[in-house]
C-alpha cells in the first residue's frame, strides 16, 4: 500500500488540506501526525482515500467529503462529517456537538459519547453512536439511520421528519413529533449486520433492548390537520 | 466567537499559570482577534489590606502625574510599573493600600474622574492583564508567561456587542465582593432582565456589555450565599441566548453553559489539573489525556481549592 505521513505540527489547516488533496490521487493512505485538534482536517476531500488522524480533530473534520475514508484516532470537536455526501468518518474517542450534521450518505462512527443534537438536519446516511448521545439528538432529521448504543438525552428525535434512530439504552425524554415503537424482525436484521462490522459486538439480548425512534407524522407544522399523527 | 479558558493546579501550590494560560489562549486565538485577556490567581503575594491598580493613561504630558497626585491624595503609592501599550496609551500599574476592599470602588471611580484615564481594574489576590490585540503579543508586553499562581481564567476576543478597547476586553470584574472576574463566549439576550435588578439594588455598571451583567450578577449571588456552583447553576435558569462563561473566584474556577447549549465547553482533569476551555485544542497545553468531556446544555461545573 502507498503511504504518505503528513506531519502537521507548525502546519495551519489550509497547508495540511492542500497536501492531503495533492496527494489523494497518488496514494492510498494518508496519516496525519500531529493534528493537535486541527480544525477543517480533510474538508472536501472527494478521493477515495483513506486518511488516518493520529490525534484528535477540531471543528468540521471531513467536512463536505464525498468517498474518503477518514479515521479519527483521538476525539473530535463539532460537527464532524458535517454534510458528508459518501464516504466513512470513525472517530475512535469522543466527539462535540453535531455530528453527522446534514449528511447526504456515508456512515459515521463515535466510539465513545457525544454532545448536542447528533445527526440533525441529516437527509441519508448512518450514524452509530456507541455511547450516549446528547440533547435534541436527531433534530430536524429528514432520513437515514442513527443508531446509539447508549442513552439518548432530553428532546430525542425532535421536530423529526423522516428517518429513525435506534436506541439501546435510556431515552431521557421525546422532542415533538417523536414516539417510540418497538423494533422487529427486520430491525433486528439491519442492526445485526451493521454493528459487528463497526466492532460493536452485542449479544443477542443487547439487541432486544432495541427501540425505534420514528416521526410521528412527515407533515407536522402546517395546518391542523397532521396527516397521520 | 470568543475563546475562553481556565486551568485550576489541585495542589493549592504556585505553578507557571501565566505560561499554561498564554498557550492556552494561543491556542485558541482563531475564535477572536480583537483583544484578549488573564485574571492570574495566587500569585500576588500582597500584604492583607493591600490592591494593586492597572490604570489606563494616555500618552499625554503631565496626565500621568495627575494620576499620581489624585492616587496620593488618597492613601499612598507604594510602589510602581509603567507598561508600554499601544495607540498612544501606557499602564500604570500601582500598588496601594486600602483601609478596607469597600474603599476600592470609591478609589476607582474618582480616578476615573479624569480625562482620558481609566482604571481597568483593581484586585488583592490576582493579576489582571488585558490589552488590544493576539495573544502572544499582549503575552510579551505582560511578561505573562513568567507569572506564578495557583489558577487562571482567560479569554480572546471576537466581538459582537460593545466597542474594542482594553476595558471591553475580558475579563470583566465585579466588586459587589473581592477578586471576582468573568470571562464569557456569546451573548445574553434577555440582558436589561438581568440588569435592572442589579441595578436597584445599587449596584454600579459602567458598560453595556453584557460579560459585566454576568460578573454582577455571579458577584450579587455569592454575596447573597451562593456557592460557586448554585450562583452558576441558577445563571442557566435565568439568563437567556447562546452563552458559556467562566468565572475566576480567589480559591477556583467555574463554568457554565446555556440550556440550548449553543455555545462550546468542554473539560478535562486529572489529579493535579482541572482545566476548561472552548475547544480541545487549549486543553492539550495543560493535560495530556484523550478524556475530553462535552458540558452537557445548561450544565455547570466549579472547581474550588
Amino acid at each position: 500500500m502507498k503511504e504518505l505521513i503528513i506531519d502537521a505540527q507548525n502546519k495551519t489547516p489550509r497547508e495540511v488540506n492542500q497536501a492531503i488533496k495533492k496527494s489523494a490521487k497518488d496514494y492510498e493512505k494518508i496519516i496525519i501526525n500531529n493534528p493537535n485538534a486541527m480544525h477543517y482536517v480533510a474538508a472536501g476531500l472527494t478521493d477515495p482515500v483513506e486518511v488516518v488522524i493520529d490525534g484528535s480533530a477540531g471543528y468540521f473534520a471531513g467536512t463536505m467529503i464525498h468517498g474518503a475514508r477518514i479515521h479519527i484516532k483521538g476525539n473530535s470537536g463539532w460537527f464532524p462529517a458535517d454534510n458528508m455526501t459518501d464516504g466513512e468518518l470513525i472517530i475512535d474517542g469522543s466527539a462535540g456537538d453535531g455530528v453527522g450534521q446534514g449528511i447526504y450518505g456515508g456512515t459515521v462512527v463515535v466510539t465513545r459519547d457525544t454532545g448536542s443534537r447528533t445527526g440533525e438536519i441529516m437527509k441519508n446516511g448512518t450514524i452509530i453512536i456507541g455511547g450516549n448521545s446528547g440533547f435534541m439528538s436527531g433534530l430536524f432529521m429528514m432520513g437515514g439511520r442513527i443508531i446509539v448504543l447508549g442513552d439518548m438525552a432530553e428532546d430525542a428525535g425532535e421536530s423529526i421528519i423522516r428517518g429513525v434512530i435506534f436506541v439501546k439504552g435510556k431515552i431521557e425524554s421525546l422532542g415533538k413529533n417523536a414516539k417510540v415503537e418497538e423494533i422487529d424482525h427486520e430491525d433486528k436484521k439491519e442492526l445485526n449486520e451493521l454493528l459487528p462490522a463497526y466492532g460493536f459486538e452485542l449479544t443477542p439480548d443487547e439487541y432486544e433492548k432495541f427501540k425505534k425512534i420514528v416521526p410521528q407524522s412527515k407533515r407536522p407544522f402546517y395546518g391542523t390537520d397532521s396527516e397521520d399523527g | 466567537m470568543c475563546g475562553i479558558a481556565g486551568v485550576v493546579f489541585k495542589d493549592k501550590k504556585l505553578h507557571g499559570v501565566g505560561k499554561y494560560m498564554t498557550k492556552m489562549l494561543d491556542a485558541l486565538q482563531h475564535r477572536g482577534p480583537d483583544s484578549a485577556g488573564f485574571a492570574i490567581y495566587g500569585g500576588l503575594g500582597l500584604n492583607e489590606n493591600e490592591y494593586l491598580l492597572n490604570i489606563e493613561v494616555k500618552e499625554t504630558p503631565g496626565l500621568l502625574e495627575q494620576v499620581k497626585n489624585r492616587v496620593n491624595t488618597i492613601t499612598p503609592i507604594k510602589n510602581e510599573e509603567i507598561i508600554p501599550s499601544v495607540e498612544n496609551h501606557i499602564i500604570y500599574r500601582c500598588k496601594i493600600a486600602l483601609n478596607s476592599f469597600n474603599e476600592l470602588k470609591h478609589l476607582i471611580m474618582d480616578i476615573d474622574e479624569i480625562n482620558d484615564v481609566i482604571v481597568l481594574n483593581g484586585s488583592h489576590s490576582f493579576e489582571m492583564i488585558k490589552d488590544i490585540g493576539l495573544v502572544k503579543e499582549i503575552a510579551a508586553r505582560y511578561n505573562t508567561p513568567d507569572k506564578q499562581g495557583t489558577h487562571a481564567i482567560g479569554h480572546t476576543r471576537f466581538s459582537t456587542e460593545s466597542i474594542v478597547d482594553r476595558y471591553h476586553a475580558h475579563p470583566f470584574q465585579s466588586y459587589i465582593i473581592p477578586d471576582i472576574t468573568v470571562v464569557h463566549n456569546g451573548q445574553i439576550t434577555n440582558y436589561w432582565k438581568i440588569r435592572d435588578p442589579l441595578e436597584r439594588k445599587g449596584h454600579i455598571f459602567e458598560t453595556n456589555n453584557d460579560t459585566e451583567c454576568i460578573v454582577h450578577y455571579i458577584a450579587d449571588k455569592l454575596s447573597e450565599g451562593y456557592k460557586l456552583e448554585e450562583a452558576l447553576e441558577q445563571s442557566v435558569k435565568d439568563m437567556d441566548g447562546p452563552f458559556s462563561y467562566i468565572v475566576g473566584i480567589p480559591n477556583g474556577v467555574g463554568i457554565a453553559k446555556d440550556q440550548l447549549g449553543l455555545r462550546p465547553g468542554v473539560l478535562a482533569e486529572n489529579d493535579d489539573v482541572f482545566a476548561i476551555a472552548s475547544e480541545e485544542v487549549a486543553l492539550r497545553e495543560v493535560l495530556d489525556t484523550h478524556d475530553i468531556e462535552q458540558l452537557s446544555p445548561g450544565e455547570a461545573r466549579a472547581y474550588t481549592i
